[in-house]
């Protein structure tokens, strides 16, 4: 049972509690760039087409053109 | 009627490779590459505008069915004139939209980027040249166009948090 410790005391224990921003002051999410960075490059190619792929898809754009 | 190219970044530049295309991977693409969470439906390149590295582009652009975009039903495709400018070709190709670009920022061209660009792989031994993140937030201050400045902060942060790994 860890009840009676402190958060800082869990966070100091426990690596996977970070205290790491999820904001930049100017307003960028820092979690999607950090999960970004734990990609590779590769992977982040392939994400990327397929966000765009499905992104013409809901908007119907991968039909036709005159 | 035709169908709609699908965008295919990584066909464009298996293309692009197998023709021994000199060129460097700039824009939306660079940046996802570096790690930035951002989206873009084109592959902006700035291409050698050497001559012979000209006449493999031709020959890759041919490949892929490259013609410009927005000019209405007639395919113009773009000659060795247009690829040896410093202008920006905007085409349409069989694996989606590519812009070729003569110099981008001020005045800077394939050679002047060179030394401000890092190789890595994206594919199965398929290697690419890249602007390094510094210089791509560079020439997008540059740039100073409304989409670039909207983009300028990510592009920072991700420059913050990739000093930090």
């Amino acid at each position: 049972m860890r009840t009676n410790e402190s958060p800082k005391a869990r966070e100091l224990e426990d690596p996977l509690i970070e205290q790491q921003p999820t904001h930049s002051q100017d307003g960028v999410d820092l979690t999607l760039i950090r999960w970004m960075l734990s990609l590779t490059a590769a992977e982040r190619l392939q994400m990327l087409q397929e966000n765009v792929w499905s992104i013409l898809e809901l908007r119907g754009d991968e039909k036709t053109e005159a | 009627m035709t169908k709609k190219p699908k965008p295919n970044f990584l066909e464009v530049l298996r293309i692009l490779r197998k023709y021994q295309v000199e060129f460097i991977v700039v824009g939306g693409v660079c940046a996802v590459l570096h790690g930035a969470p951002i989206s873009t439906f084109d592959l902006d390149l700035v291409h050698s505008r050497a001559p012979n590295n000209i006449d493999r582009l031709m020959v890759a652009l041919k490949t892929l069915d490259a013609h410009y975009r927005g000019r209405g039903t007639r395919k113009m495709r773009p000659g060795v004139s247009h690829l040896s400018s410093p202008g920006h070709q905007l085409l349409m190709t069989k694996a989606g939209p590519l812009d070729l670009l003569g110099v981008i920022g001020k005045t800077s061209g394939y050679n002047e980027l060179l030394e401000h660009t890092i190789q890595l792989e994206v594919g199965r031994g398929l290697p690419i040249r890249l602007l390094d993140l510094e210089t791509l937030i560079k020439v997008k201050e540059e740039t100073a166009r409304d989409r670039d400045k909207a983009i300028l902060p990510i592009l920072r942060r991700t420059l913050e948090e990739k000093s930090k790994t």
